[in-house]
């Protein structure tokens, strides 16, 4: 669902080009992320509300210490601007009138096979605060703060019923820039660029509060930030996206933009980050995305391809072939309005063999006609 | 039919053959009672629905737009700092519910001439926020675009939404602008969008807006009045277990000085606030029924003694007197069942003129409350049909034993046989009620959820006294009768006074069903008067200043909202002012319902202001360690201090102890006042908002121009001298006998059509005699004269009786009832011109009755 808010973001055309140099300010008048920067931690861990958009999310599968049960989980973030030129100044400390965030949280209990979500969208104020000096959020149920070491973090989120999961991440790779220049490009508007930063390799370790039980867990957990200040493309109706965490010590993101005439859009890309935390990309014409398998929520009535073919040729390697299947069905998010329903989840990656390789999270969303009204 | 017992066919038959006819012989009459029988039954429904409609929402005004709240967090105070909110956001992120903090108060639109025209209910909710409510995600009501283009409206300082009924009320269109007056100042709203609801309406009063905006609009900045919780999962909200685990789970992390409590909860106080005032109407509500009930003893006992000649034939051939009994009793309970169910529509009528008058009663007395729509349930149908039902068995009881004690051979020889009521006769049945009337005073109220109490004793005094006054004022009738006889020289007079002076049953039944009118509308009168009385009294003697200022247009005990300090500050200032004596007030908690807590200058209070004293500042010594305060008398019975004492009250700064010193006599509320010195006030409140302020204004100064001069520089405030003052708040309390007034109008018109019944009944019983009249030359004048005598002899012996009887029920209404319902001590006053005239209009309406039941008599035998 993160893909969501910055694709409400993104330019109408997307070209693959060469290098266009960003403008100092969007069209509306946020200020556009420059090229070339490198981040400043813990501060650009924080917020920047300059900016139209940015969002923080973090997935990851977790076992339970001793007794075998397996859990996955997703925790974002978002946080939208106010009108830069037109919103008021409020003096208001408690109701504030320049920054609206949306929290979305979920948790698949993959053992007891059930799913807990819910979402929110609260205003800055008593119910939401992003600093901007460090990682330090808090969105409704959610808490996030920075550690004394300066990468590692600690998340708090609360869901129905009750359920707390309380994590100490620790990052066990620096965090990645994506993109050229340290700019990740959404369409060939000069502003559609964004910083794209991600911990694509976490410790995770704490506790879940569950049924009055307090079960200790440990895993692997993935990080994104994302800053943005562009606009909509109207030809798009979803994405799909997936970050895996394989079991040779590398991570592949990779994400298909859809657009209205069924194809992928040329700014579809897959990204490998190896052991040492280097990147290589390729486009939309390298790789294919190929549904295997369906699932169609009860609840919306809404058919997910959940197990999904990623194939695709490393520069290198040549071509490698990733097979995404859901270790729980029902993981869609429906949130307030099941009108705006997606579907993100833990999975497995097996090879071409079926051999599994490592985990995923997958994420698919603009399957209903909410979704894609909205992006439209 | 062959099928059924053959009693059951037997009486099935009587109904047809006897019953039946007599209905279609007398239909007018019939008609009569099943109406009388229907209004008794629809004032008791109507006010029951009335009374629902008007305080069904309880004041949480926002959830026709967020939606049912299942639990409310309060301060005692029904106010928080808004400071407080960080300290809940860990509480508002659980996902189980959400957290709706809500501000409200009163504004006053303005016409185009700047005239106060509409007086409207500002609510302030976190508008961003609605979109994640149950409610709001069904689409219930639909904002638009407008969550979508959030940043063109957020912060913004004047933009609200309207309903559509409140918006064509106002007479604004979208974007449209409305000028209004707020916290004493003046300002503009603009009209973002008007909102429509699926389904039922928006109430008709109600102006949403964001919560900065409203703090904005009534300079209330960082302060809220509640934050309402709302599970996220409605569904469960009828799981008993599920709502303690979540009530428990709030309860553990709030602040200190919060509490939390289910919304429900609050229902049950506002109702436990109005229980005392709901259950006088209801009881005022049953004078058409018990006024009813002897007039349909009356009509049946007649029916009784038309059918006695066919009773005797009936028995002669061998019919049981059970099933004579019987079928005279299902004639009552048919009587019953059609006038109970044309008195639940006769009810719903009567609500839906009513509610109105209600609601503008608890908004003046109570809390602030809008209508809801009249709804009628199963429990008022059965309630209404159960009460006709009661009262028609127990009026048609009698009659039905006397046709079953019809004796065939005295009847059928004689043609007649007619011993009416001997018990009516005798004295000592009504002396007995009247007795143990006496005797029920020695009961204690009964106390009430809420800390009211309900003046068992007292109500069952007047019920008994009432029914004794009725059964002896037969003896009255015959009484004056006889006094008058001697007087009357001409035949018409002397044949009017000789028959009222026989005392017949028949006549007995028509004075008994008036007196029970006369007395309680008598007995009301004077309650009504005293009150008035002793409000002009307690006016004269505590308004002494020349001026007296608050908050525009806004009246009634729900409209806490006070002036802004800063323009409380400046006017204070005005150099023609000797004194400025301002009043701050908020609520407070006891243990049970909820007070007032009113800030003073108590140095004045207790020395240079005058107050109508119960107990005059000093009487008692404050008790060591509490504050030292004057209590309003109904504070001081409410909470057992009318000889000093302590008790205590939360508020937002913990639970403090108040000791009496003085109490004075105050007639504004029923929950009692308690007044500390305004700089503990402030302390105990965590505010600075005063609600109004009297002026003491220098020698030689013209009140009236520095009123106009202050209208002109504070628009937003209501400045009055002292008359206008008194004329606003004798319009509230006229405003709050208004439904009392209804309810006797309603008892009387049943009482005038019983009268015309029961004249019937007995003109038609003396048939014989009339006809020998006329053959010894009696023209028609003289027996429409006769018959207006008689009537109007009817109509005073019911006059003296219950006049007597309401005199006594004054007394009771005034030292009894009113002090342990609302623990107010009123100075008994008897309006005794008012007494006079309502004598002389019975008497005339008596003899107009008369005359008017003897013409279509004569009409009829002709």
């Amino acid at each position: 669902m993160k893909f969501f808010l910055i694709l409400c973001l993104i330019s109408p055309v997307l070209l693959l080009a060469e290098w266009i140099e960003p403008p100092s300010r969007s069209s509306k008048g946020y200020r556009v992320p420059t090229s070339d920067y490198l981040p400043v931690l813990p501060q650009d861990h924080g917020s920047h509300p300059e900016y139209g958009i940015e969002w923080w999310y973090w997935v990851g599968h977790l076992n339970a210490v001793g007794s075998g049960k397996k859990f996955g989980f997703q925790s974002t973030i978002f946080r939208l601007a106010g009108d830069p030129v037109e919103s008021r100044q409020s003096s208001n400390i408690h109701f504030g009138n320049q920054n609206l965030f949306l929290l979305h949280c979920a948790l698949s209990d993959l053992g007891e096979g059930k799913y807990f979500h819910h979402e929110r969208v609260v205003r800055e104020g008593w119910q939401a605060s992003a600093s901007r000096e460090t990682l330090q959020l808090a969105v409704g149920g959610m808490k996030v703060s920075l550690l004394e070491d300066g990468t590692g973090h600690e998340v708090i989120t609360r869901y129905p019923g009750g359920v707390k999961l309380e994590l100490t991440l620790h990052p066990t790779k620096p965090l990645i820039s994506f993109g050229d220049r340290g700019l990740s490009r959404k369409g060939s508007d000069p502003a559609s660029v964004s910083w794209y930063w991600s911990y694509t390799r976490i410790q995770a370790k704490g506790i879940l509060y569950q049924n009055g039980e307090e079960i200790p867990v440990e895993g692997m957990a993935w990080m994104d930030h994302e800053i943005s200040s562009s606009q909509l493309g109207d030809d798009l109706v979803g994405w799909d996206w997936t970050c895996m965490q394989l079991d040779d010590g590398t991570e592949l993101k990779a994400y298909r933009l859809r657009k209205k005439d069924g194809g992928s859009d040329p700014w579809s890309a897959v990204y490998w980050i190896d052991k040492e935390g280097k990147t290589e990309r390729v486009y939309e014409k390298n790789f294919s995305w190929k549904t295997m398998d369906t699932w169609t929520s009860p609840k919306t009535g809404l058919q997910y391809p959940t197990s999904v073919e990623v194939s695709v040729i490393h520069p290198s390697k040549g071509q490698e072939v990733y097979r995404l299947g859901p270790l729980l069905d029902q993981q869609e998010f429906t949130g307030n309005r099941s009108d705006n329903a997606y579907w993100e989840g833990a999975c497995e990656v097996l090879n071409e063999k079926g051999k599994r390789v490592g985990m995923a999270y997958l994420e698919l969303a603009g399957y209903g006609g909410g979704l894609g009204a909205r992006l439209n | 039919m062959s099928h059924l017992p053959h009693s059951f066919r037997l009486v099935l038959l009587l109904l047809v053959r006897t019953t039946l006819r007599h209905w279609k012989q007398k239909p007018g009459s019939y008609f009569l009672l099943l109406a009388i029988v229907a209004i008794g039954v629809g004032a008791f429904n109507g006010i029951r629905q009335a009374s629902r409609s008007a305080s069904a929402n309880f004041g949480l005004f926002n959830q026709a737009v967020s939606g049912q709240s299942d639990f409310l967090i309060e301060s005692p105070t029904q106010r928080l700092p808004a400071d407080i909110l960080p300290r809940l956001s860990s509480l508002a992120g659980d996902p189980d519910w959400h957290m709706v903090p809500v501000i409200e108060g009163s504004i006053t639109a303005l016409d185009s001439n700047d005239e106060p025209s509409q007086q409207l209910r500002l609510v302030g909710l976190d508008l961003l926020s609605l979109a994640n409510l149950p409610d709001l995600v069904e689409n219930k009501i639909d904002f638009g675009q407008d969550e979508a283009s959030w940043h063109d409206w957020l912060g913004s300082e004047s933009f609200v939404w309207l309903g559509q009924t409140t918006a064509e009320k106002v007479g604004v269109e979208e974007g449209g602008e409305v000028t209004i007056l707020a916290s004493g100042r003046r300002q503009q709203m603009r009209v973002r969008k008007i909102l429509k609801q699926e389904g039922s309406a928006l109430p008709d009063d109600l102006v949403i807006a964001d919560i900065p905006t409203v703090q904005s609009l009534l300079s209330r900045p960082g302060e809220i009045n509640r934050v309402e919780v709302v599970l996220s999962k409605p569904e469960l909200r009828q799981d008993s277990v599920y709502l303690d685990e979540i009530e428990h789970r709030l309860t553990r992390e709030l602040p200190e000085n919060i509490t939390v409590s289910p919304t429900q909860n609050r229902a049950a106080d506002r109702a436990a606030m109005t229980a005392a005032f709901r259950l006088n109407l209801t009881i005022l509500s049953l004078i058409a029924i018990l006024v009813g009930a002897y007039l349909i003893l009356q009509a049946l006992d007649a029916a009784v003694v038309r059918k006695r000649t066919e009773i005797a034939t009936l028995i002669s051939l061998g019919v049981s007197r059970q099933i004579l009994f019987f079928t005279s009793l299902v004639e009552s309970i048919i009587i019953g069942l059609i006038g109970s169910v044309a008195g639940i529509g006769v009810g719903w009528f009567f609500a839906y003129f009513s509610a109105q008058m209600l609601a503008d009663t608890v908004n003046a007395l109570y809390f602030a409350t809008t209508l809801d729509a009249i709804s009628l349930t199963w429990t008022d149908c059965v309630f209404g049909v159960g009460l006709g039902l009661f009262f028609t068995l127990l009026a048609g009881w009698l009659p039905a034993r006397d046709a079953m004690q019809t004796p065939p051979a005295q009847v059928l020889s004689k043609g007649d046989w007619s011993p009416g009521f001997t018990w009516l006769q005798k004295p000592k049945v009504g002396l007995s009620f009247l007795i143990v009337g006496g005797l029920c005073l020695l009961f204690p109220p009964l106390p009430l959820e809420g800390g009211g109490k309900m003046p068992v004793g007292g109500f069952l005094t007047a019920g008994f006294w009432i029914l004794g006054a009725a059964l002896l004022s037969g003896h009255a009738l015959v009484v004056l009768a006889h006094w008058f006889r001697p007087f009357c020289s001409q035949p018409v007079s002397r044949l009017a006074c000789s028959r009222l002076q026989d005392g017949s049953s028949r006549h007995r039944l028509a004075v008994a069903g008036l007196v029970v009118a006369v007395g309680m509308v008598t007995g009301m009168f004077q309650m009504v008067d005293s009150f008035r009385y002793t409000i002009e009294e307690w006016f004269d003697i505590r308004f002494q200043a020349e001026l007296y200022i608050s908050e525009r247009g806004v009246t009634g005990a729900g409209t806490i909202n006070g002036i802004d300090p800063t323009i409380m500050e400046e006017l204070v200032q005005d150099e023609s002012i000797a004194y400025a004596d301002v009043v701050y007030i908020s609520y407070a908690k006891p243990k049970e319902g909820i007070t007032i807590l009113s800030g003073v200058d108590m140095k004045a209070w207790t020395t240079s202001i005058k107050q109508l004293w119960y107990k005059i500042p000093g009487s008692f010594t404050a008790v060591a360690g509490a504050e030292p305060a004057l209590i309003s008398e109904t504070f001081a019975r409410r909470f057992d201090l009318i000889n000093g004492g302590v008790t205590e009250l939360d508020t937002p700064s913990g639970r403090k102890k108040i000791s009496p010193v003085g109490i004075f006599s105050d007639y504004g509320n029923e929950f009692g006042t308690a007044a500390v010195d305004i700089k503990t006030w402030k302390s105990w409140t965590q505010s600075e908002r005063p609600i109004n302020v009297s002026l003491y204004l220098k020698e030689e100064t013209d009140v009236n121009q520095i009123r106009d001069r202050l209208r002109l520089a504070f628009p937003g405030l209501d400045v009055r001298n002292g008359k206008e003052l008194r004329d606003v708040a004798l319009g509230i309390f006229e405003q709050t006998f208004k439904a009392t007034s209804a309810l006797n109008i309603i008892g009387l018109v049943v009482a005038f059509a019983g009268l015309l019944l029961g004249l019937f009944s007995i003109f038609d019983e003396s048939a014989r005699t009339w006809l020998t009249l006329r053959h010894l030359g009696f023209s028609n004048r003289q027996f429409l004269l006769s018959a207006g005598i008689e009537g109007a002899g009817i109509g005073l012996a019911a006059w003296v009786s219950g006049s007597l009887i309401g005199l006594v029920l004054g007394w009771l209404l005034v030292k009894v009832i009113n002090v342990q319902s609302f623990g107010w001590t009123l100075l008994w006053h008897v309006p005794y011109t008012d007494f006079l005239i309502f004598g002389i209009l019975l008497v005339l309406t008596g003899f107009l009755s008369g005359c008017l039941a003897s013409t279509y008599w004569n009409y009829k035998r002709k």
